[in-house]
Formats: C-alpha cells, structure tokens, sequence
C-alpha cells in the first residue's frame, strides 16, 4: 500500500525537486542503474513516508477516528502544498530540499507584512520571527545569513526584510553547499590546489571563512575562473543541493576575483538563482501577495469589531482617518475574500 | 564665679593645729546681707559691695618700677593677716615687706598683668586677683600653703605652674581664654574648680581630681565630656550654655555614683523631647537638673517614656532588621542570578561554537558559588510582623512577598508558595503579581497554579526573567486574564525588539489588555498588530493539515490534562470549572491557539521522544519498503517468465490429451483406482 501512494506521488515530487540541479530525471540512465530502494531514498520519498508513519504514531488516537486514509491523503496533500512544515522540528525543516523551500516561503508568507511595514529589524529579532515558525531553529544559521548581509558591520545592525531574506534563502537552502565552497575558497587562498583536496566535512570552513587581512590586502579574495572551475567540479560531485551551474558560471563571469562574501552577496541578489530556487517571489515582487492582503484586511476589520463589540469603546472618528479608506475598501472585498480561491497555497516553481 | 571674700568674709584658718589634710573653713561674716548657699552659684554676676576696709599708703620704692607698700602699724595689728588693694589702679604687684605673717591677700579690680613680688608670703592662704590683665599662671611656686587662688576675668590661656600647690581647695579660672584641661592632675585636695567663660571645646584629662566636689564649666564651647566618672567626689556639675547635643556625647555621665546636682539649659541637647526623661533614666543619683528638684512623679514619668522609647525603638529596629533581611536576600537571589545567567550565557556560547578560541567558564568557579552567606531561615508565611509588611517569607535563596495588592516573588524557590494554602481574602485581593529572578520557563510552569490560586491577577511584572524570545509570550495565553503586563528591559532582552509590543497584543488579543510597560494601548496598536501577524495567525489556523492540528492543540490539551490529573484529588470543584474555563478559552481564540510555547525542558524532551520514534518509523519503512521492492522485483521476474510458462502448460497439456481414447482410459482408471 505504502509503495503505491509514493508511487502516484512521485511525479508531482520530481517537479518539486527542481533545486537538486544534478538530480536524475524520471526514467533518465541513472535512474535504472538505482535499485528501487535507493532511488526512493534519494528523491527522499522515504523521508516523507517515515515522517508520515510518525505523525501517525503521534496522535494515532485521534487519527484513527477520523481515517488512516484520511490522514494519509491530507499528510501527502500538505507536503505538496508546502504547509506541512509548519511549526515543525528543525531536523525535518532541512531534512529535504523541498522542506527548506516550503520552510522560505511559509516564511514570507506569513511575515511579509513586517517587511511591508517598513520595520529594519535585528539578527535576533529575525531569529525570533523564524522561531516562531520553528522553535528549535538554530541561531547560528541566522547568524551566518546576517553575516551575508552585513558583511563587516557589528551583528546587531538593522537589516531590511528583503535583504535578509534572500540572504538566508541562499544561506538555508544551500547551506552544505556553501560550506563546502568556503572550504574551497580556504584552500584557493592558501595556494593550495583545490581540485585534489576536497573533502567537505561539517565543521571545516566555518571560522575559517575570513581571510588573514593584511598581507592579501592588495588583491583580496581568489581569482573567479579558478574558483568556478573548482566549484563546477563540486557541483557534479555534490550529493546536497546546489545553485545551477551555469547561473553560478553568470555570478562568475562578471567580476575577475572576488570574496567569499562577495559571491554569496552575489547569489543571494541573483533572479535566476531565486528563480531556480523557486520559493520566493522576484525582489520586485516580494511585498506582493493580493490574496493573503484581502485575507489580511478581513482579519483587521474583525479585529476591529471584536474589540469595539467587547469594550464598547467611543472611538473618535478623526483618529483613525487614514485607516477609514481601507476599511471600506476592505469590507467592499469581503465577499471576494470568502469566496473559494483556486488553491492559494499551491505554487509551481518558475521556468 | 562670684567669691566674695571682702571685708564681709571672714576666714578663719585653723592650718597650725589641725593636721595636714584639714580643710578650711570659710565663715560668713554676719555682716553680709545674702550670701548664697552655694558657692559657685552665679558667674559675674558679681555684687561688689565697695567696702573698704584697709589704708593704705603706697609709697614710691628704691627701686625704680615697684612700688612699696606700708602700713601703718595700727592698722597692721588691726589686720594682721590680711592685705587688701582693690581698685589701686595698680599695674604691677607692689613690694610689700615686712608682712609675712599675711595670710589673705586681695588685688582685686587692678590691672596688674603679671604676679609678681609675693614670693616671700609664703604663708598666704587665701589669693585674689579677680580682675586684672594677668597673661600667665606664674610666680606662685613658693606659696605652697595658698588654698584659694582666684583668676577670674584675666588672660590666661594656658593652665599651668600649678605644680607645687598642692593644698590648693579652690581653683577659680572664669572669664579666661583656656581652651584645655591640663595640668591638674596633682591637685588631688581641690575641691572647687571653675572654669566657666573659657574657650573649652571638650572635657577630659580630670584624672586625680579626687577631692573635687562641684566643676564649673557653663558658658564654654563644650561638645562631649570624658573622664567625669573618674571623679569620686563630684557633687555638682555646671554644663549651661554649652554645645552638648547628644546623650552618648556626656554619657559618662551615667557611670558617677557621686553627682546629684547637673545643669545642661542652653545646650542643643535640652531642647530634644527626649531630654530629661533620657536623663533622667540614665542618671538615677540626680537629685537636681537644671536647679530644679527632680520629683518622684518626675522619675516615674521618665521610666514609663523610657520604656516606651524602648519598645518603639525595638519595634524599629525589628522593622529595619526585616528590611536589611529583604534586602539582603533580594542581593543574594541576584547574585544567584547573575552567576546562573553567566553560566547559561557561557554555556549557550559553548555550544554555539564548539571549536570556538574563546576562554572557556572555569566551572569550579560556578559551582563554588553557591556558598551561602545567610543562615537557612525559613519565617512563616502568616506570621503576624506588623500591619507594613503582610505576610513575610525569608529565606537566603528566595523571597516572598505581598505587599497590599502585590505578590512579589524573588527567586526561582518563590515559584514553590504558590502551592501553598493561601487564604481566601489575602489571595482575592492579590491583582498584581511581579516575578524577579526567575526563569520564564519556569514561571511558564506554574501559570496554571497562578491561575486558580489567585483569580484576580490582571498585572503580571516580570524582571529579569529571561525573556528573550517573542515565542515566549505564548506561555501568557493561557491565563484567565491579564489587563496589564510590564516586562522591565532589565534581564529580558525581548524587549529591545521593535515588534514585541505588537506581539503581544497580536497573541494576546482576547484579554483587551490596557497597558503594556505602563503604556496605553490604543486602538491603532490593536490594528498595526492585527496588520503585522495576522497573517501568521491565519496560516496557522487554516493552512495547517488537520493531523498537525490535532497534535498542537492535543499538546495543549495533554499538558492541561496532566495539571489535571495532578490536582484532581485535592479540588474537584475547581477543576471542573477550570475545564470549562479553558475550553472556552480555546473556543474564542482558535485561530491563534497554535501559536503555543513549551518551554526548552519540555520542547527537547519531546524532541528526544520524537527521535525515538523516527527511529522506529526508519527500521519500519525501510523494512516494508524492502519487502514491498522484493515483492516488486519477483512479480517483474514472474512477469517475464509466465508468457513462456503459459505457452509450456498449454503444451504439456495438448500433448497429454492429444490420444483421446487412451487418455480416456486413463482417467476411467484413476476414477477406479480411487475407489
């Protein structure tokens, strides 16, 4: 039974795997050289169906009231929509590729209004709002993400919504990529011939990122070419998910040496690669979201009738001048807000 | 002082046949008209009565500056042993020659700057020089019988030469310029000694003084007195006009068995209410205080305020010591505090660089800081200390306290009262509860205690809690209601972040609260909250797939049930009405009840538990994926291999059947066979 439910599952899991650049296609060479076990491992098939088999362990009282069936075809209807991360343990957040996409994107989703207030906001508020998502995300990954940002400036400095978010798109969804280029970058630094000695390893790389200033002050960072020709090698070999190649060759090909820093503020200001990536909207876009705005306005005005209902409060009515355009507008949108958008959480990754 | 030794006194002086140590006698001549009973009674006031008495003629000596003094012979068989100058304008002392015998000698109103030429009246008991412009104690050395020597109204500035008087019975040094007691100690028969009208800052230095019965010593500077026990005689002591203020600065005083007569009117200290009572209780031998006849009623006056004094002052002193306890412990559960938090800190650091070069927190220093400084001392919690402080509770690692309307708990230890029996009226009027030094996770804990124990809490404080995540806030939801929250930026970091506020009141929206951080809330902010999380709230609620739903909520749910379960037996009423409680709680605010927190402790224990349980799933999944690809791998085998299969079977069986008659036979005889 499990096998077959994957099995109708799998196709809409290849299009949603579009960030493993090196991943096999559907009946693609490799794919028959897989046995069937391992090919289910890789497109992490079995990670969602064991995820789904514990989920069901964990309130299988309840579960069993309303159906196993039930609970399976919702558990696999929530992977594609991306909801099942919600409010869910770290280790599954990153556990696949498709999860830290679906993890970005209920992000922005839910704080895009803070964005759109205008609110510059810490390393450590950012880290709260993502832990409000997810509380056990760990601080050092926002940390690196800010580091993106701010580059050499002290770690409480405010950043922008957009800012920060594209960097920790690239910082989260690439993150073992990114650690294994900072171990090349390490090595291209100190002369050594990177081709020969990669071996990425979870701790390397991380505190030795900046280079020795000082004596490379006069041409700082590595020469691009050498860099793409080790990183295009990293690519083929790399089990974990990487940036495509030929928009990383694009990064590249524009500057002659350059930083580590300097390329991931590069990736993480890259469309192409955010549109590969394809949980975020555009930078243009990013504020843009017109059925989670309407939603938005219904909540505000029950909100707002909630508590003049419950206080009986005389409100002046010059007070709120500003607001009162909204409020009309949106109780004008309220019945098209109701009515049933076509799936507003599902979303295809761009071209 | 006034020594009235005229004409109207007459001495009589007994020294030939009495021995040494007798005491002279002054007799009153029967001529003075009011002579007062005591002696050193006023200062200058001094009734000089012009009697004179002697003729004198001064007659210019040989030599050239003295002048030399005779007298006639009746008058010297008339006065044999007196000699009186008053008012001769005399500069110097005059020679006088021929009167040896003198034993009374009298310069009073002259001006005389230096004693001079009476070193050959060695007999000379009696010396008054009262009023002259004497700089300097001197010349005296050879009058070792002189027993009276009266000073007053010169310049002295200095006591001395003194030193082979010793027979000396009375001292009179008004209306000098002496700033010190010295050079007295030998005068071990004096009696009377007047200092008043001097520069004296201090009293001390009355060593030896044994004889002395009355001490003079208004109109000084004085601002303490020492030493006065030390005089076994004393019977009178004139403090007037001083500068004395306090009772411990003349409490010396207290310890002399002898005095029975003490003045203190004109000095700072007689003003205090508690003055003659204070006096009056610590010197129990005095007879009079400031010329007045202490009475009985007096006496027992002063015992009963003194003892009221006693008990108010004991009272204070209780007050205070319960207050210096507070504070005490208050600085200890911060200390506690502090070097937990540095510990959290250095640890939390540790992990998140493990390979980190920075130093790491020696733990023998952590560890080695629990050391106490207080005894363990455990108050009552309904301990009757007074009206001020209701209900107080001290230990060396927490405190408890209600203060009118306010619960305040210090230290995590404080957590634990909650569980106990408070009473009804104590915990109905509790509105607002503070916490300090206290892990929010662990407040988190007792909120539902908080709950029921005390209904009518709409404030929560919260310092130095560590509330560093707007997650935490959550926690709050759960909660009856709050009108007000302030959260002290003090050990909270949250509140440094732009959107706490609004997190808030986006999280706690159905208490309508009123204030945060002493702030009104306004509509606007309700709005800008909606704005800001709204959004969040709605994915929560309505993009969640009903199984996570059911697990978050059954979390909730489960951690109540547990609470439950713990009280059931104690209360059964409460319980149940706290369940309706909660479910309509959670019916009026679902859209938000997802957004819940569990504290650390909770939330990794769940993780560990989740961890099991993925392991299982693992070995589970890739077991029956394993069976399920085998299963798949012999169908495809058996795939492959049936169409040749079929074909054979079918063969085999054309070819079984191909000689009708002879398979006919067949059969009919297995048909047989079997029969």
């Amino acid at each position: 039974m499990a096998t077959e439910r994957a099995g109708t599952w799998l196709p809409e899991a290849g299009k949603l795997e579009l960030g493993s650049c090196c991943g096999p296609r559907m009946l693609s060479p490799e794919r028959l050289a897989l046995t069937d076990y391992e090919y289910l491992a890789q497109r992490h098939v079995l990670t969602y169906m064991e995820d789904a088999v514990c989920q069901l362990l964990e309130n299988k009282e309840d579960i069993s009231q309303y159906g196993i069936a039930r609970f399976f075809t919702e558990y696999f209807n929530s992977v594609c929509q991306g909801t099942h991360v919600l409010f869910r343990e770290f280790s599954f957040i990153q556990a696949t590729p498709h999860n830290r996409a679906s993890f970005l994107r209920a992000f922005w989703r839910c704080f895009r209004t803070v964005g759109k207030n205008g609110d510059l906001l810490t390393m450590k508020e950012y880290h709260c709002l993502l832990q409000l998502l997810c509380p056990d995300f760990p601080l050092e990954l926002t940390q690196k993400a800010a580091r993106i940002v701010l580059m050499d400036d002290a770690m409480d400095c405010l950043m922008s919504f957009s800012d920060f978010l594209f960097a920790f798109q690239i910082q989260f969804y690439y993150s073992e990529f990114l650690e294994s280029v900072a171990a090349i970058y390490q090595d291209l630094l100190s002369g050594k011939n990177p081709n020969t000695v990669i071996v990425p390893t979870s701790s390397s790389g991380q505190h030795r990122q900046r280079p020795a200033l000082g004596e490379a002050s006069m041409l700082e960072g590595v020469e691009a070419s050498l860099f793409y020709q080790c990183l295009e090698n990293l690519c083929d070999r790399h089990k974990y998910s990487c940036p495509p190649p030929a928009l990383v060759k694009e990064v590249l090909s524009n500057v002659q040496r350059l930083t580590f820093y300097g390329f991931l503020v590069a990736l993480s200001k890259h469309h192409g690669i955010n549109q590969a990536l394809g949980a975020l909207p555009d930078k243009g876009d990013l504020m843009h979201d017109p059925a989670m705005d309407e939603e938005l306005e219904r909540l505000v005005v029950r909100s707002r009738l909630h508590r003049t209902s419950r206080q009986h409060r005389a409100q002046e009515p010059g007070t709120f001048g500003f607001h009162r355009r909204d409020k009309l507008e949106a109780l004008e949108r309220v019945p098209s807000a109701s009515a049933p958008t076509p799936s507003p959480y599902r979303w295809e990754p761009r071209e | 002082m006034d020594w009235q030794v005229n004409c109207g006194l007459h001495l009589v002086i007994q020294t030939s046949s009495l021995p040494e140590k007798n005491k002279v006698e002054f007799k009153l001549h029967k001529e003075t008209p009011s002579f007062p009973g005591r002696l050193l009674q006023h200062d200058l006031e001094r009734n000089y009565s012009s009697r004179q008495g002697d003729h004198i003629n001064l007659v210019s000596s040989s030599m050239p500056s003295f002048p030399i003094l005779q007298r006639s012979s009746e008058e010297k068989i008339l006065y044999s042993d007196r000699l009186t100058l008053e008012r001769q304008k005399l500069t110097v002392c005059p020679i006088i020659d021929g009167e040896e015998h003198l034993r009374l000698l009298n310069f009073q109103h002259n001006f005389i700057t230096r004693i001079q030429n009476i070193s050959n009246l060695q007999r000379l008991i009696f010396l008054d020089l009262y009023d002259n412009q004497i700089e300097e104690i001197s010349g005296l050395s050879t009058l070792r019988s002189l027993r009276v020597l009266l000073l007053g109204k010169n310049r002295i500035k200095k006591i001395s030469n003194l030193e082979n008087l010793k027979s000396l019975d009375v001292l009179d040094l008004h209306g000098n310029q002496i700033s010190k007691i010295e050079n007295v100690s030998h005068l071990c028969d004096l009696r009377v000694l007047n200092l008043a009208r001097n520069l004296l800052s201090h009293v001390d230095n009355l060593n030896g003084l044994d004889s002395l019965t009355e001490l003079n010593l208004r109109h000084n500077q004085i601002t303490f007195v020492r030493d006065v026990d030390n005089l076994p005689c004393l019977q009178r002591l004139f403090l007037s006009f001083n500068n004395i203020s306090t009772f411990e600065s003349v409490c010396c005083l207290a310890d002399s068995t002898s005095l029975s007569d003490i003045t203190f009117d004109g000095n700072p200290i007689a003003q205090e209410s508690w003055y003659k009572h204070t006096i009056l209780q610590n010197m129990m031998q005095l007879r009079q205080l400031d010329m007045k006849r202490i009475t009985e009623e007096e006496r027992r006056m002063a015992s009963v305020i003194a003892k009221k004094e006693e008990e108010k002052k004991r009272e204070s002193q209780k007050q205070s010591l319960l207050k210096e306890k507070k504070r005490l412990t208050i600085n200890n559960v911060a200390r506690k505090w502090d070097l937990q938090q540095h510990r959290v800190t250095s640890i939390a650091a540790n992990q998140d660089r493990k390979d980190s070069d920075s130093p790491s927190q020696d733990p023998g220093q952590v560890d080695g800081s629990t050391i106490s400084a207080f005894p363990e001392e455990t108050g009552s919690l309904d301990s009757a200390l007074g009206n001020a402080l209701q209900g107080l509770s001290v230990t060396d690692t927490h405190l408890v306290e209600v203060d009118g309307d306010t619960l305040s708990l210090y230290g995590s230890g404080a957590l634990e009262s909650l569980d106990r029996n408070w009473s009804v009226q104590t915990a109905g009027m509790v509105t607002t509860v503070s916490f300090t030094f206290i892990e929010f996770d662990e407040i988190v804990q007792v909120l539902p205690k908080l709950k029921i124990k005390f209904p009518n809490s709409l404030h929560l404080k919260f310092k130095e809690t560590n509330l560093v995540m707007l997650q935490q806030f959550n926690a709050l939801a759960q909660l009856r209601r709050i009108d007000q929250l302030t959260i002290d930026p003090q050990g909270n970091p949250v509140v440094s972040f732009t959107l706490w506020k609004y997190y808030v009141l986006f999280r706690l929206s159905h208490f309508s609260m009123q204030k945060i951080n002493g702030t009104e809330v306004t509509q606007n902010d309700m709005i800008m909250a909606e704005r800001l999380f709204g959004i969040l709230a709605h994915v929560a609620s309505s993009e969640l797939p009903q199984y996570r739903l059911i697990s978050i909520l059954g979390d909730a749910r489960k951690k109540q049930f547990r609470y439950l379960l713990e009280t059931k037996g104690k209360k059964p009423g409460i319980v149940s009405e706290e369940n309706n409680d909660s479910k309509r709680l959670v019916g009026e605010n679902t859209n938000r009840a997802t957004l819940n927190y569990t504290t650390r402790d909770f939330y990794n224990e769940k993780l560990e538990e989740i961890k099991e349980k993925k392991k299982f799933c693992k070995m589970y999944i890739e077991d029956l994926v394993k069976e399920a690809t085998e299963i798949n791998m012999k169908n495809e085998a058996l795939q492959k291999l049936w169409p040749q299969m079929f074909i054979e079977l079918v063969r085999d069986a054309v070819i079984e059947i191909r000689n009708k008659s002879s398979y006919m036979k067949l059969c009919l005889q297995q048909i047989t066979d079997q029969k």
